[in-house]
């Protein structure tokens, strides 16, 4: 039993730095910092939109389509810091199989690009 | 075998060159500037064709599951997998003019459908709960956006998203049933389940795995479109555009079919008394609501809908069967459902009105003086598909009831052949629209060579299925028995 | 080449059916004359490879049916029978072919009358070259088809329509038999394949069948089910009804299929099945008692007729009771071998008296010709040919055949072989008396044709007189050909395993040993009829008058075909329409239709309202009915 937990310790002292990191910075800003309020500085920040309103509203297209796309590369990036990690492990095959991933992702990249997804106007 | 070395890749021949041609397709498409539909859907058949040949010089064998388990091939497989490709090359061909006219023609499509035959073909070879759901979700993430590809349309895009809903929820439906029973068996390769289940004892396998196996059929019985897990399919018929519609009507269902056969017999195979129930009510819900809720209908493509829904009851009555006819039958029946449905929705996408498409029943009246080709072989199809014997149709039918009644299933063949009887009416109803009623308003004269062609081999096929039906009764034969065997 | 056969004239057929608009009519005449010439040309080679060189094979194409032990293959068997049955069939058709070319030459469905003519030439192929009872079944019943489509070619004629549904239905009633003795021999020797079943067939002999209480003979009971089967098509007494009204059909039709090959299918099956036949002498006594009757029957008809190919139909009905009764006495080459001369020389006739009514400007009855012979001389003389083979006049075809028939009757022994043998001397007076009652009343004397019709009368072009050519040159030789290979002393060798006959039964070789004035028997007969023929219809015209004054009864009584017809409509044909309209009107109209069919679909129509209503568009509602379909399913696991 003592063993199964000793192996979550790392875990445990990652919590406790980020706890205590994050507790640190906003004591710090609240301490350090003049503070001067008003309406616009207190109300939460939701890029961009309107925190509280009616879900029916309309919002730009566009939107959503860079979050879908940064949700795919966010997920490569996920996928990548395992593979990695454990590149000595897994051999020629596991490289290759994070190589031939990529290569589908990036062939996904060329089509948006080429599609104008990633421009704006 | 080790985890680090590169694993043997043949078996998978036919997947990866799909996999490989997609991509290039996508490439070709995007960078040609415009007009790249028709050489993008060439393209796409060629690649199809090239698949199915690979599919046939590496597929055939049932050798170990390659991939660390996840994927097996076998003569089963193999003869799936050729009928899920001829689906996708047909339906692709009979877009071809509809796209065009109906300025959709994209050339995603093509792509989207060598990705959603890509993921049809891995579930049918899936070995394995994972990569049966990895399959599944390639082919549905392809269908749901193929269903709403004429984007500026409300029924088209309506049909996408509840498309896109209801299969979200059955997905969910299916990983939290392959999650109980990995939970309580404890593995979720095909083969290590088998394992396990045939160790029961007389106690029988434990109510969790019992739960599981109700999501994972629920799961899969939404992608056939079984009662009640059916709901999606008129509306999604309906609003999607004609071609796409043929294609959902032909290659996801052959391919479902085919996985849930696989499921039920193979990792569940000893699990039959369990499983057998739920198949064999929900294949009376769908003979009875397909016979029954597909006679009030005035679009044709509803009609196919209901009609669909009924031949899945059908299919359903041989996999409930669960031996080596009923698995057999199946295959047959889907052979021979590949072929009417094919010649159907080629006849549905031949009927304009100054050169707009219709797909009003009434709008076929009088079919039988201004196309007298079209309206017979329309008439092949529908006979074959009410079971009129001696056409292919029929035969579908017999195998799989004489597979119930094999296993004992009386009741099941029953009411299947009244459902049957019932069914016939919708059909007989265009036939007598075809060729008694009058035309108001007849449809364009001209038919595209493509269809003449299909129309042609499909009629041709289910009528004279009758004559020559050893070869593909002896492939369906091997299949099963290799299947049941293995 | 033995495929091609086979399926040259369905690629004819197919090609001129389906083409027909593009083809044209001129397309479509060489393209099923062309692939019948072919057809022609291999048959005869097949004839000389596999009857003369001794080559018998059998040509797997594919299976057909596989269900459990049923199993049947699409094969071709070509043995000596079939070979002489293809040589006959193919050279026929081929004749007809061309001769329709000419003789159809007015009728504006040229392509498809020449698609149904050799699609009939490819059923009737396939009946021949069966190698198991349900090919022979396919066979059977394309020909049955082809012959209803071509009877009842001009359908806007109500008699021929009328003639086409009697041919099928009669037809029905014998293949009713047919099929049942399929499904008995399937039973009894748990095969279809006929060298699987003349294996098992001497070891069966003594088995048996049950039906309800009643026992018997298991052989004999299906040998004469089959048997009712080749009565209905070979029109046999009891189910002849339907030959002579089948000549309402175009004359090439009743040239190739009433007379020169359907019809003699029946003959084909039976000799085809000696080997089991020959084990049941109870079956081969009823077989030659309904040959002979028939024999007589038809003939006595046939003289008092009036209609040119009506008179030729009855002599065709006859002379398949010839053949019969020597099926019945076990001569199966003899019976065989007249089918083969009594197929040129009755194909001559009729192709001969469709020349004459196209002569006449489509007239069909005799008392309207006359004093013709001048003005069509070959036609006429084609005609005598017939008749003189027909007639079993020596050297030509008939008279082979047939006295070998009546040979074998008399040296059978047996007391329905002595019925039959005075049968047939009775019926060869008669058939050489009607037959030349037709070439007299047809050609001499004083016409009594209209004016405006005789002055019409030509010479058929060459298109119709080569092919009576052709057949007249079968018609007057091939009797001679064949005598020594069907009947003399290389018959054994000639047809090998093909038919069967048992020790003691071998009546070939007892015809060859009849006392004389058996032999000159036949011979008289048929002098006999000519010259009383010529008596009455030439020299001294009013006998025939005062003769039917005189025997009135009897008269009318042949005049209208032994009252068969009126028969069959008083005790089946109107009984059956009142049940049918009692069980219409009541049974079905009140009670079945009133709780079956309005019942349950006014039932079915609510119900499919209500299912309609499920389906209301919204997406809640949808995923709501899977959760409870799931919910359902599981609670039924956990509850039950």
């Amino acid at each position: 039993m003592t063993d199964l937990l000793a192996e979550y310790l790392p875990i445990l002292i990652f919590l406790v730095i980020a706890v205590g990191l994050s507790a640190v910075m906003v004591a710090a800003s609240m301490i350090i910092v003049p503070q001067k309020p008003d309406s616009e500085k207190v109300s939460a920040y939701e890029c961009g939109f309107e925190a509280f309103n009616d879900s029916r509203g309309q919002f730009d297209v566009r939107f959503y389509l860079v979050a879908i796309l940064f949700i795919i590369f966010d997920l490569e990036v996920a996928f990548l810091f395992p593979w990695a990690v454990s590149l000595g492990n897994i051999g020629i095959f596991g490289f290759w199989s994070m190589m031939v991933f990529l290569g589908v992702l990036t062939i996904g990249f060329v089509y948006e690009w080429r599609k104008g997804a990633l421009e704006w106007e | 075998m080790g985890a680090t070395s590169i694993p043997v890749m043949a078996p998978a021949a036919a997947e990866i060159f799909l996999a490989i041609a997609g991509m290039i397709l996508l490439m070709a498409g995007v960078f040609r500037k415009s007009g790249s539909m028709a050489v993008v859907s060439w393209g796409a058949v060629v690649a199809l064709i090239l698949a199915a040949v690979l599919v046939l010089t590496h597929g055939g064998t049932s050798a170990e599951p390659v991939f660390f388990g996840m994927f097996s091939t076998g003569p089963f497989a193999q003869f799936a997998k050729l009928l899920v490709l001829a689906g996708s090359a047909i339906a692709i061909v009979m877009s071809l003019d509809y796209m065009k006219r109906e300025g959709i023609d994209r050339f995603e499509f093509p792509v989207l459908v060598v990705l959603a035959t890509l993921g049809m073909m891995m579930m049918v070879s899936a070995n394995d709960l994972i990569g049966l759901y990895v399959g599944l979700e390639l082919q549905s993430l392809s269908l749901y956006v193929i269903a709403s590809i004429r984007r500026d349309s409300l029924r088209s895009t309506e049909a996408g998203l509840k498309y896109f809903v209801l299969g979200a929820i059955s997905s969910g439906m299916l990983l939290y049933g392959s999650s109980m029973i990995y939970g309580f068996a404890g593995t979720t390769d095909f083969n290590g389940l088998a394992q396990v289940f045939s160790k029961l004892g007389d106690s029988g396998p434990a109510v969790g795995v019992i739960i599981g196996l109700v999501f994972v059929i629920s799961g899969l019985a939404f992608k056939v479109s079984a009662v009640p897990f059916h709901m999606w399919t008129p509306d999604v018929y309906e609003g999607s555009p004609t071609p796409v519609t043929a294609l959902f009507a032909i290659a996801p269902k052959v391919a479902a079919v085919a996985l849930l056969l696989r499921v039920m017999i193979e990792p569940f195979g000893d699990l039959i008394a369990q499983w057998q129930q739920v198949i064999v009510l929900i294949s009376i819900f769908s003979m009875v609501l397909g016979a029954f809720a597909a006679m009030v209908q005035t679009s044709i493509k509803r009609l196919m809908a209901y009609s669909s829904i009924g031949h899945m009851g059908f299919l359903l009555v041989g996999i409930a069967a669960g031996n080596e006819s009923g698995v057999s039958g199946v295959l047959i029946y889907l052979f021979v459902y590949l072929f009417m449905n094919v010649g159907t929705f080629a006849c549905i996408l031949s009927m304009r009105q100054q050169g707009r498409y219709v797909e009003g029943i009434g709008d076929l009246s009088g079919l039988s003086k201004t196309h007298p080709m079209m309206a017979f072989a329309l008439l092949i199809f529908l006979f074959s598909m009410a079971g009129i014997p001696p056409l292919a149709g029929f035969f579908g039918k017999w195998y799989v009831f004489m597979a119930a009644i094999e296993s004992g299933l009386y009741a099941l063949a029953i009411i299947g052949v009244l459902a049957s009887v019932v069914g016939a009416f919708y059909y007989l109803r265009i036939i007598k629209i075809m060729y008694f009623d009058e035309a108001d308003e007849p449809l364009d004269a001209e038919i595209g060579g493509e269809m003449r062609v299909v129309m042609l081999v499909t009629a041709a096929v289910t009528l004279l299925f009758f004559v020559l039906p050893a070869p593909i009764v002896a492939t369906a034969r091997a299949a099963a028995s290799a299947l049941m065997g293995g | 080449m033995y495929v091609a056969i086979v399926f040259l004239p369905a690629l004819g057929a197919l090609i001129a059916g389906t083409f027909r608009a593009q083809l044209g009519d001129r397309g479509s005449q060489l393209v099923t004359c062309g692939a019948m010439g072919l057809s022609m040309i291999l048959g005869i080679v097949a004839f000389i490879d596999v009857a003369l060189g001794g080559n018998t094979r059998t040509i797997e194409l594919f299976d057909w049916i596989s269900s459990g032990s049923m199993q049947a293959s699409w094969a071709l068997k070509f043995d000596t029978l079939t070979a002489v049955m293809v040589m006959v069939v193919t050279v026929v058709s081929t004749m007809v072919h061309v001769y329709s070319i000419g003789y159809m030459s007015h009728d504006p469905h040229k392509p498809r009358f020449m698609a149904y003519l050799s699609m009939f030439t490819f059923a009737m192929l396939m009946l021949v070259t069966a190698d198991n009872l349900v090919q022979l079944f396919f066979g059977w019943e394309g020909v049955g088809l082809a012959s209803y489509l071509l009877i009842g070619f001009w359908y806007h004629k109500p008699t021929a329509n009328a003639a086409a549904i009697k041919a099928f239905v009669v037809n029905r009633v014998g293949d009713f038999g047919f099929a049942l003795g399929i499904f008995g021999v399937y039973i009894l020797f748990d095969t279809v394949s006929f060298d699987a079943i003349f294996a098992a067939a001497a070891s069966k002999q003594e088995a048996s069948i049950t039906f309800l209480w009643w026992e018997a003979n298991a052989i004999t009971v299906l040998s004469i089910l089959l048997f009712i089967g080749a009565m209905g098509k070979s029109a046999q007494l009891g189910l002849h009804t339907w030959l002579p009204d089948a000549m309402e059909g175009p004359t090439p039709v009743s040239a190739l299929i009433h007379a020169a090959t359907m019809v003699t299918a029946g003959v084909f099956m039976v000799a085809r099945l000696s080997p089991l036949i020959e084990y049941s002498a109870d079956a081969l006594t009823v077989i030659t008692f309904v040959g002979a009757a028939t024999a007589f029957f038809a003939a006595t008809v046939g003289l008092c007729q009036n209609d040119i190919k009506r008179v030729i139909a009855y002599s065709t009905c006859s002379q398949l009771g010839y053949m019969f009764f020597a099926l019945g006495v076990s001569a199966y080459s003899a019976a065989i071998f007249h089918l083969m001369t009594h197929a040129f020389f009755k194909a001559l006739l009729f192709l001969g008296a469709g020349s004459v009514i196209h002569a006449m400007s489509d007239e069909q009855d005799m008392r309207k010709m006359g004093g013709i012979w001048r003005k069509i001389p070959l036609t006429y003389s084609l005609m005598w040919i017939g008749s003189l083979a027909l007639a079993g006049v020596p050297f030509f075809a008939g008279y082979y055949s047939k006295d070998l028939i009546i040979e074998a009757a008399f040296a059978s022994g047996s007391a329905v072989g002595e019925f039959a043998f005075w049968m047939g001397i009775t019926a060869a007076v008669l058939t050489a008396f009607y037959s030349w009652r037709l070439i007299i009343m047809t050609f001499h004397g004083k016409t009594r044709a209209s004016d405006e019709v005789f002055s019409h009368v030509h010479e058929s072009p060459k298109v119709m007189t080569i092919p009576l050519i052709v057949l007249a040159i079968g018609a007057i030789f091939s009797g001679w050909l064949g005598y020594d290979l069907f009947a003399g002393d290389a018959r054994a060798d000639f047809w090998g395993p093909a038919l069967l006959v048992l020790e003691g039964h071998d009546t070939i070789e007892g015809a060859h040993h009849v006392p004389l004035w058996v032999k000159l028997c036949p011979i008289i007969a048929g002098v006999l009829g000519i010259g009383t023929a010529y008596w009455f219809y030439m020299l001294n015209p009013s006998i025939p008058g005062k003769l039917a004054t005189t025997f009135r009864p009897i008269y009318l009584f042949l005049l209208n075909k032994w009252y068969f017809d009126e028969l069959y409509d008083a005790v089946f044909v109107r009984p059956a329409m009142r049940i049918g309209r009692a069980l219409w009107k009541g049974g079905d109209g009140a009670i079945i239709d009133g709780f079956g069919p309005d019942g349950i679909s006014a039932v079915a129509r609510v119900l499919a309202g209500r299912a309609g209503r499920l389906q209301t568009g919204y997406v809640y509602h949808y995923a709501f009915a899977m959760l409870i379909g799931v919910i359902g399913f599981v609670s039924w696991f956990v509850l039950v």
